[in-house]
């Protein structure tokens, strides 16, 4: 025969079991902050080209990048295009891009410029896309606007060009910075997924393509 | 007769190891519990984005092991804390212990940055994680050697 105290721990622990159970899957963390419209400035026109899809999606995936992380070109090619693809185009999902460009690469903030004028002129999707797939070259040679170069015609590279050391363009970046220090990023890619209020924070390195479309379809049945 | 009697230990002598190990298991199953509590109420795929993280499992494992694992835990914990076969779960909660804390140790000093995935998400692995993680495996590793040497109670 069990004593008084099991059975008590038994009962205790059987009620634990019973809230774990009904309650809904929480998901911990800040909700998004909405910039308030007096702070508003012209690095909201590049922070809005920076995003693809509906904003009215019913989820909103956040991408905290650098142009020269390497794991942030592998996410890209092997997750964010096919996010694009299958989630994004069909609405399910609002695309944010944010500039986080580390310290520790020595161009990546010059990326993060030349991505930031091309968005300017509508036009971030294709040098994102440039910057990646040449990032061996840029990276070693230090020649971003090459890279930038064959995804514009020339009239946009001369766009592009003289907007790069605008300073509509670093607000643009300080601002992306400023909100993933504010969300406590410390490394590339970082991932934010957001669905009805709720953020959650992803665990990038571990964030295949295959699990990722597991969650967002779990959120969209949910 | 006599002599059998003299070999049992007296209660006094057992009264500490018993109290150690009263307050041990309900420490162990308590983290254990807590633990697999962080991990059931959010969607298994999110664990299994910590799991893929280490790069230590082949995909089809890691979604295996995020959704059972955490049941797992929370079946060693709650016998942890009702004192039923204290010997196995206090062995299995070592293994257990010893194979997360080589994993974390192996990412650590591979600087992966990642994230422990221990209680949840967004902990960043580093030494207080792991210092937590060798206490634990510490703890347990003990509990089961203090379940097996003392004699079990009579009923």
């Amino acid at each position: 025969m069990r004593s008084k105290a099991q059975l008590w721990t038994l009962a205790m622990i059987f009620g634990l079991a019973a809230s774990i159970i009904s309650s809904p899957a929480q998901i911990s963390a800040k909700p998004p902050k909405s910039t308030p419209p007096q702070a508003r400035s012209a690095h909201t026109d590049i922070a809005t080209a920076k995003t693809m899809g509906m904003k009215s999606a019913p989820i909103e995936v956040e991408i905290f990048s650098d142009f020269q992380c390497p794991v942030c070109r592998q996410f890209y090619f092997g997750v964010t295009k096919q996010l694009i693809d299958e989630y994004v185009t069909s609405g399910k999902v609002y695309l944010v891009h944010h500039d986080f460009p580390l310290p520790i690469h020595a161009h990546s903030q010059e990326a993060a410029k030349w991505a930031d004028a091309a968005a300017a002129i509508g036009r971030f999707q294709e040098v994102e896309d440039a910057l990646y797939s040449k990032q061996d070259s840029w990276a070693a040679s230090g020649r971003v606007d090459e890279a930038v170069a064959a995804a514009l015609s020339a009239t946009e590279m001369k766009r592009v060009r003289a907007l790069v050391d605008s300073s509509e363009v670093g607000a643009a970046i300080q601002h992306d910075e400023e909100l993933g220090k504010e969300r406590n990023v410390n490394g590339t890619p970082s991932i934010f997924v957001t669905h009805k209020g709720q953020m959650m924070p992803l665990p990038a390195q571990g964030t295949t393509y295959t699990l990722l479309k597991q969650y967002l379809d779990y959120l969209l049945r949910n | 007769m006599a002599d059998a009697t003299a070999a049992l230990p007296s209660q006094t002598e057992v009264r500490w190891p018993r109290q150690f190990l009263l307050a041990g298991r309900l420490i162990l199953g308590a983290v254990f519990v807590y633990a697999a509590y962080t991990k059931i109420r959010s969607p298994w795929m999110l664990f299994a984005m910590s799991i893929n993280s280490y790069q230590i499992l082949p995909e089809w494992a890691v979604t295996y092991v995020a959704r059972t694992l955490p049941w797992f835990e929370m079946a060693l914990g709650l016998l942890l804390l009702t004192g039923l076969k204290v010997r196995w779960s206090a062995s299995a909660a070592s293994g257990l212990l010893i194979f997360f804390f080589a994993a974390m140790v192996r990412a650590y000093f591979k600087n992966m940055g990642i994230d422990c995935g221990c209680f949840g998400f967004g902990e960043r692995l580093g030494p207080l994680t792991l210092a937590r993680d060798a206490s634990l495996l510490v703890l347990a590793i003990t509990l089961a050697t203090v379940a097996f040497i003392l004699p079990r109670r009579q009923p």
